[in-house]
C-alpha cells in the first residue's frame, strides 16, 4: 500500500511524497452525428505512463439499442460511471415502462457527473445515439458535465490532432463552397485515416479502433487495425 | 505559461513533386492580447530558400537579421547562393552556440536544391530551439499548433502532389489547424517554391 513518508531535508526545506488518485490512461474516442445515423469510435489502447497495460481495453459501451457512451481518460473511473449509468437506465426502465432516449441519458449523465463535482470522474466522454426523431445525436461532455449537443467530438489524447480534420471534412469550416452531407460509408472511412492518423503522431493511441454506426436498425460493429508501436 | 507560448505561431512546411510550401499565420500577440493581423513570420534568403520562424518574436527578428546577415557574407564569399541543407547546418550550430541561454525559436526550413544526380529536390527541415535537426520527406511543423498541425498534415498529405494540388492542401491543413488555437490565426500567407518560381498567396481567414 501507499506510505506517504514526509521527509525533512536540510536547510528547513520540507519534501512530500503525493499520493494521486487520478491517472490517465490515455487513447482517443470521437463520433459523428449524421442525418440518420451516428458513427462512434475509440481506440482499444491502455496505457500508465510510458508503458501498455493492455491493448485491447474497449472504450465503447453500449448503454441501450441507441446509445453509445465513449470514453476516455481514467479507465477505473470509466468502469464506476458505466456501472452507475446502467443501475439508472435499469430503474427508469422499469419505473417508466420504456427505454431511455439519447438525450434523456445525456442529462442524466452531466447530473451524474457534476454530482462528483469536488471529487471528479477523471472521464472526458462522449455519448452518441438517435434523438425521438431518428436523427443522429452526439453530446461532448467535460470532466464535470458540462455538455452540449454538437455535430462531432472527440477526446483524449489525440483530441486535438483530430478535431481540426473533423472541422475541415465533415463541417467544412474552411471550405464552404465545398460544404456536403456526408453518408455514413464515407463517414467510417473518414473516421478511419483519422484514428491512424492519431495513431501515427499521438503516443498513447493505437493497436486497434472500435467502431460502431448506430441506426434504426440498430448497432453494428467493425474492427480496425492500428500500429502497435 | 512557456515562454514558447508568449506570442503564438503556426509554421508548416510541405514537400510535394519538385516542389516545396511553406505556410504561417499572420497573428502578432502578447499573451492574449493580439497587436497584429500582418507579421511575417516566413523569410526568403534566396529564391529557392524559405525560412519560417516560430516561437517568441524577439528572438524571431534578431534570429532572421543574424541568418540574412550570414547569408550575404556567405553569398560574398562563395559567389553562389547557399544551399537549403548547407544553411540548415548555419542553422543549427547558431543556435548551439547559444546552449545555455537560447534564442527561444524553432526555425523551419525549407527550399530546393540540387544533389548529385537529380535537380531541384525538396528540402525540408526544422530544428529544436538549441539546434537539433529533424529531417523527413513529408511535412513538419512548428509553433504552438503543432498537435493540430500534426492531426491535418497526417490525414491529408499524399507524396509528390503537383504545386496547386501541394497549395490546397497546405492551406486548408494550416487554416483548420489555427482555427482550433487562440495564439494563431489572424490570416495565413503560403509560399509555393518550384524551379521556375516562387508563388506566393495571402489566404482568407477567420479573423479571431
Amino acid at each position: 500500500m501507499m506510505n506517504l513518508q514526509i521527509k525533512t531535508a536540510p536547510a528547513g526545506h520540507i519534501k512530500e511524497a503525493r499520493f494521486s488518485p487520478y491517472e490517465n490512461n490515455g487513447g482517443t474516442v470521437l463520433a459523428v452525428a449524421g442525418k440518420d445515423y451516428c458513427v462512434v469510435a475509440g481506440d482499444t489502447r491502455m496505457s500508465e505512463g510510458y508503458s501498455i497495460l493492455s491493448r485491447d481495453v474497449a472504450k465503447l459501451y453500449q448503454l441501450n439499442n441507441t446509445s453509445i457512451l465513449a470514453s476516455s481518460g481514467m479507465h477505473a473511473d470509466m468502469v464506476t460511471l458505466r456501472k452507475s449509468l446502467d443501475y439508472k437506465i435499469e430503474q427508469y426502465r422499469h419505473r417508466h415502462h420504456k427505454e431511455m432516449m439519447t438525450p434523456a441519458i445525456a442529462q442524466m449523465l452531466s447530473n451524474t457527473l457534476y454530482f462528483k463535482r469536488f471529487f471528479p470522474y477523471y472521464t472526458f466522454n462522449v455519448l452518441a445515439g438517435l434523438d425521438e426523431n431518428g436523427a443522429g445525436v452526439v453530446y461532448g461532455y467535460d470532466a464535470i458535465g458540462s455538455f452540449e449537443s454538437i455535430p462531432y467530438c472527440v477526446t483524449g489524447t489525440g483530441s486535438s490532432l483530430i478535431t481540426s480534420v473533423l472541422d475541415n471534412q465533415v463541417a467544412f469550416k474552411t471550405q464552404m463552397k465545398n460544404k456536403a452531407e456526408l453518408s455514413f460509408d464515407e463517414v467510417v472511412d473518414l473516421v478511419k485515416d483519422c484514428m491512424t492518423a492519431a495513431g501515427e503522431r499521438d503516443i498513447f493511441t493505437g493497436d486497434s479502433v472500435d467502431i460502431a454506426v448506430i441506426t434504426k436498425d440498430g448497432i453494428k460493429y467493425e474492427k480496425f487495425a492500428l500500429k502497435k508501436d | 505559461m512557456s515562454i514558447m507560448e508568449y506570442n503564438g505561431s503556426a509554421v508548416v512546411a510541405m514537400t510535394g513533386k519538385n516542389c516545396v510550401a511553406i505556410a504561417s499565420d499572420m497573428r502578432y500577440g502578447i499573451r492574449m492580447q493580439t497587436l497584429a493581423a500582418d507579421m511575417r513570420k516566413i523569410f526568403k534568403m534566396h529564391d529557392q530558400l524559405f525560412v519560417g520562424i516560430s516561437g517568441l518574436a524577439t528572438d524571431m527578428q534578431t534570429v532572421e537579421q543574424k541568418l540574412r546577415f550570414r547569408t550575404k557574407l556567405y553569398e560574398l564569399r562563395e559567389e553562389r547562393n547557399i544551399k537549403p541543407s548547407v544553411f540548415a547546418n548555419m542553422v543549427s550550430s547558431m543556435l548551439y552556440e547559444r546552449r545555455f541561454g537560447p534564442y527561444f525559436i524553432e526555425p523551419v526550413i525549407c527550399g530546393l536544391e540540387d544533389k548529385k544526380d537529380q535537380k531541384n529536390v525538396p528540402f525540408i527541415c526544422t530544428t529544436d530551439l538549441i539546434g537539433a535537426q529533424c529531417f523527413t520527406n513529408d511535412f513538419l511543423v512548428a509553433g504552438t499548433t503543432t498537435d493540430q498541425l500534426y492531426g491535418v498534415c497526417e490525414a491529408m498529405y499524399k507524396p509528390d502532389m503537383e504545386p496547386e494540388d501541394l497549395f490546397e492542401t497546405i492551406s486548408q491543413c494550416l487554416l483548420a489547424a489555427v482555427d482550433r488555437d487562440c495564439l494563431s490565426g489572424w490570416g495565413a500567407i503560403v509560399h509555393v517554391i518550384t524551379p521556375d518560381q516562387v508563388i506566393t498567396r495571402e489566404l482568407k481567414s477567420r479573423q479571431d
